[in-house]
């Protein structure tokens, strides 16, 4: 199985890259302006009151952007009821996943720790679109919640440096159809 | 300004920079040099190692995955040094001729970040230690048959070593400011923010004094945990806490990269405006500016534990917030400030002056890639990906290490007083971004695949990002290749011209007309006294002398038995109650140093006090090692005396604290404490 776009991922890479554009554009033009010569109580007349707005714009949209993403934290809480419980321990160089298949539609609570050292548990849809991930440390129970829909086969790949084989440390979990 | 060097025509800068630029001393220019010079040497090694690395992840060659994680791991820890080194020589460079740092100071920071540099690579090349040069705890104790202790102990002793030389930089430049400026509150610019002053120090000081202070919270953090996993390396009783070391080795680690940026931005604010021909002030801005920066850059690290649910939610918010508030200074002073200046002024365009001008924009773009993916939900999605790899080698490469060779060039071209063709940099530059966006580029579309990154062997289907990625690196490889190139002939000629002179000769004889080479006298700028411009005693007031005796009252609570006998139960409390001890000493130790009779009876000794502050707390830690004291407590005596020497490490890092100055003194012991603290936390 090999990766793909994911939507959310694809629409912040647009993001970022439209973001980066204008930036290149802003320095590109500064770049040229450079060149010429204007005074420096223009400069600064009209640079402090674009600076302002500057400012302000980056606070209101981190009000923003900071406000909406606590409403969208991926942090499981509440109990386990209405939940699948599938334990999942990670160890050099292996994941183990109990049970390691659920129905579709399942509201899964993956409850990830570790054996050894600190693992990444990256999990995969079937279509190869990175959905999530939560780490696997050593002493401690990371807890995941996620609802499955989609059926087939979905992918484990670890996210964090565990050693020699750290490219190589992947899992299946199954998703069967109702 | 105290400085008594004049200015210097020249054909590099701006004719107007004239006006507020001195000519550089010959310490500065040494100095400077030999950072960057180093520093350099180091990235472009290191350069070599990710160009293989990337054309491993290629399959262009083969190298195995043990050989991979050594090279990832000295690519990692090699590439922080290196451009550690040179923006301290920068830094330096620029806040000299205002501050008078100690150069012995500075080249014992030298030795001590060149043998860690030495010490990693021992560890990695020839010891084989490959857990990345975040070693992230447990990591290091599971090599699964890849490395030996020897080999993890050297990479934790050049941690040291790195950790350091930096804490020695920071002291000096912490203690240096504010003994010049008159305390950290006027260092910082705040009387002036609050309307108090009418002056505030110059832009590079209160950059330097943020640096300082999120630099030496961030060494004791890392030097607690490295002394710690050091013990652990030998002691196999010893637990590490994971999420407790996992937080502690980021604030060291993430920290120590975020300051890299932070040192140069101080740095920026002197050279471009000698290009511009327009000072830099420090204005209200600024120092608002600044002040967020202290506080962000000490709490931002923790978004690298964003995927570690047991980390507290609070944690993570702020966190998060800190993440995105780092951005508005950078984006409101910093980069819209130097776009200011450069807008309108003629800008002299020279090898130098482009390098520092691009880098703004690699620290722009870098940084947004880095505030998406520091947005919680984001980086669910994000974390651990190339996307990750892609932001921070957007603003190390095209900016932290564009911004390294545009110091050297800027010290070549001023004592070459030429820059290189036009064509030459154009060209040079040209490769440089094409190479370098291209590079990050292809790590950007990899993070939006979800390829993850550290793989020494890619998923299936990536083969063709990591092939262009390889193609783009060593495109950037042939652009640094003939920035180096460029610079050579700078550096001949930058030689000649300070050594000799072409002096017009007519011969009386014949009359005929020759130019002769003669050897140039020294035009030396007389230098500055160094000084230590010591800003009174940690505890000057009758108020604070009892507080501090209050302290030791309070700290005397650590030898009662039946608090002794409690703490028995389990190691972490164990290491808790040692750590009292030791409050109590540092305590003790700051009282008599500051009382006035002692302390003309200690004398000066700020070498003495900069020796007890970091050797006194990095012994202790290590003597909390079970394996040390274990062995102690099966008699009373010794066990006593044990507890007594805690005291006793206290009062000699209490006391060293008091040679420091007001400030840094009382940082010092506040550090000292807090890694006591911090090490119980982390170990178990």
């Amino acid at each position: 199985m090999s990766l793909h776009y994911g939507e959310p991922q694809v629409a912040i890479g647009a993001l970022f890259a439209a973001s980066a554009v204008l930036l290149a554009a802003a320095f590109v033009l500064i770049g040229i302006e450079a060149g010429s010569e204007t005074s420096v109580e223009r400069v600064q007349r009209v640079g402090y009151w674009l600076r302002k707005r500057w400012l302000a714009a980056l606070l209101a949209l981190g009000v923003v952007v900071v406000g909406v993403s606590l409403f969208d934290l991926p942090y499981g809480g509440g109990g386990a009821a209405g939940r699948t419980l599938v334990k999942v321990t990670g160890g050099q160089f292996f994941w183990s996943l109990v049970p390691d298949s659920v129905a579709a539609g399942a509201r899964v609570r993956f409850d990830v720790t570790s054996i050894d050292v600190n693992h990444g548990f990256g999990l995969y849809d079937p279509r190869g679109h990175l959905i999530g991930s939560v780490q696997a440390m050593p002493g401690y129970h990371n807890t995941l919640d996620l609802t499955l829909d989609e059926p087939g086969t979905y992918r484990i790949r670890c996210l964090e440096l565990c050693g020699v084989n750290h490219s190589t440390m992947e899992a299946t979990f199954q998703v069967r159809s109702r | 300004m105290d400085v008594t060097a004049a200015p210097a025509p020249s054909q590099i800068l701006h004719p107007r920079a004239a006006g507020f630029t001195l000519q550089p001393r010959a310490v500065e220019r040494r100095v400077g040099l030999l950072y960057a010079g180093s520093g350099l040497a180091l990235v472009l090694l290191m350069g070599v190692l990710g160009l293989l690395m990337r054309l491993t992840q290629a399959t262009v060659i083969g190298l195995s995955p043990a050989w991979f994680y050594r090279l990832l791991t000295l690519h990692g820890a090699g590439m922080i040094t290196g451009v550690l080194l040179v923006m301290m020589g920068a830094l330096w460079y620029v806040l000299h001729p205002a501050v008078p740092l100690r150069v012995g100071r500075m080249l014992a920071a030298y030795s001590l970040v060149v043998a860690g540099a030495l010490c990693a690579l021992v560890a990695t090349l020839v010891g084989g230690f490959g857990a990345g040069w975040t070693f992230l705890p447990p990591l290091p104790f599971y090599p699964a048959g890849q490395w030996s202790t020897w080999s993890e102990s050297v990479f934790f002793v050049g941690n040291l070593l790195v950790g350091a030389g930096f804490t020695v930089y920071c002291f000096d430049v912490l203690e240096q400011t504010t003994g010049r400026y008159g305390g950290l509150a006027r260092t910082l610019g705040w009387g002036f923010l609050r309307g108090r002053e009418e002056t505030a120090p110059p832009p590079q000081a209160i950059a330097a004094t943020v640096v300082a202070i999120d630099g030496l919270l961030s060494m004791a953090a890392g030097t607690a945990i490295v002394v710690g996993l050091l013990g652990r390396t030998y002691d196999h009783t010893v637990g590490v806490d994971a999420l407790v070391a996992k937080n502690l080795v980021y604030f060291f680690g993430h920290s120590i990269a975020n300051l890299v940026i932070y040192l140069a931005a101080g740095a920026i604010y002197v050279l471009i405006p000698r290009y511009a021909g327009r000072p830099y002030e420090t204005s209200k801005v600024f120092v608002a500016g600044w002040a967020g920066s202290l506080v962000f850059i000490a709490t931002a690290y923790s978004h690298h534990l964003y995927m570690d649910f047991v980390q507290p939610t609070w944690a993570q918010v702020i966190s998060e917030v800190a993440s995105y508030g780092a951005l508005v200074p950078v984006a409101v002073v910093t980069i819209y400030s130097m776009a200011m200046l450069v807008w309108g002024s003629r800008y002299r365009w020279t090898l130098a002056s482009l390098l520092l001008y691009v880098g703004l924009a690699g620290w722009a773009i870098g940084g947004i890639g880095a505030v998406i993916d520091s947005l919680i939900p984001i980086n669910f999605r994000f974390h651990n990906t190339d996307w990750v790899v892609a932001h921070f080698h957007t603003y190390l490469i095209l900016c932290v290490v564009v911004w390294c060779f545009a110091f050297l060039a800027h010290l070549l071209e001023r004592d070459a007083d030429r820059t290189v063709p036009v064509a030459g940099r154009v060209w040079t530059v040209g490769l440089i971004l094409v190479g370098g966006y291209g590079l990050t580029g292809t790590w950007f579309l990899a993070g939006v695949l979800g390829v993850p990154r550290r793989y020494a062997i890619q998923p299936p289907g990536t083969a063709g990002y990591s092939l262009a990625g390889a193609i783009f690196a060593l495109l950037l490889a042939v652009g640094f290749g003939s920035l180096c190139l460029q610079l050579v002939p700078l550096a001949r000629a930058a030689w000649e011209r300070r050594h000799y002179a072409l002096v017009a000769y007519t011969e009386a004889w014949t009359g005929s007309r020759y130019l002769l080479r003669v050897s140039r006298p020294a035009e030396e700028p007389p230098a500055a006294a160094e000084t230590t411009l010591r800003a009174g005693l940690p505890l000057a007031s009758p108020a604070q002398l009892a507080l501090g005796v209050a302290a030791c009252v309070v700290g005397l609570a650590a030898f009662f038995p039946p608090i002794v006998e409690a703490s028995e139960t389990s190691v972490r409390y164990h290491h808790l109650d040692h750590a009292g001890q030791f409050v109590l000493g540092v305590a003790l130790g700051l009282v008599l140093g500051s009382l006035p009779a002692v302390s003309r009876r200690l004398g000066e000794r700020p070498a003495a006090g900069l020796t007890a502050v970091i050797g006194a707390p990095t012994l202790m830690l290590l003597v909390m090692v079970p394996r040390f004291y274990e062995p102690l407590e099966r008699h009373p005596a010794e066990h006593a005396l044990y507890h007594v020497a805690m005291a006793m490490l206290g009062l000699v890092a209490g006391a060293g604290a008091t040679r420091l100055g007001r400030v840094s003194g009382r940082l010092a012991a506040l550090l000292a404490v807090g890694m006591a603290v911090m090490f119980a936390a982390a170990m178990q």
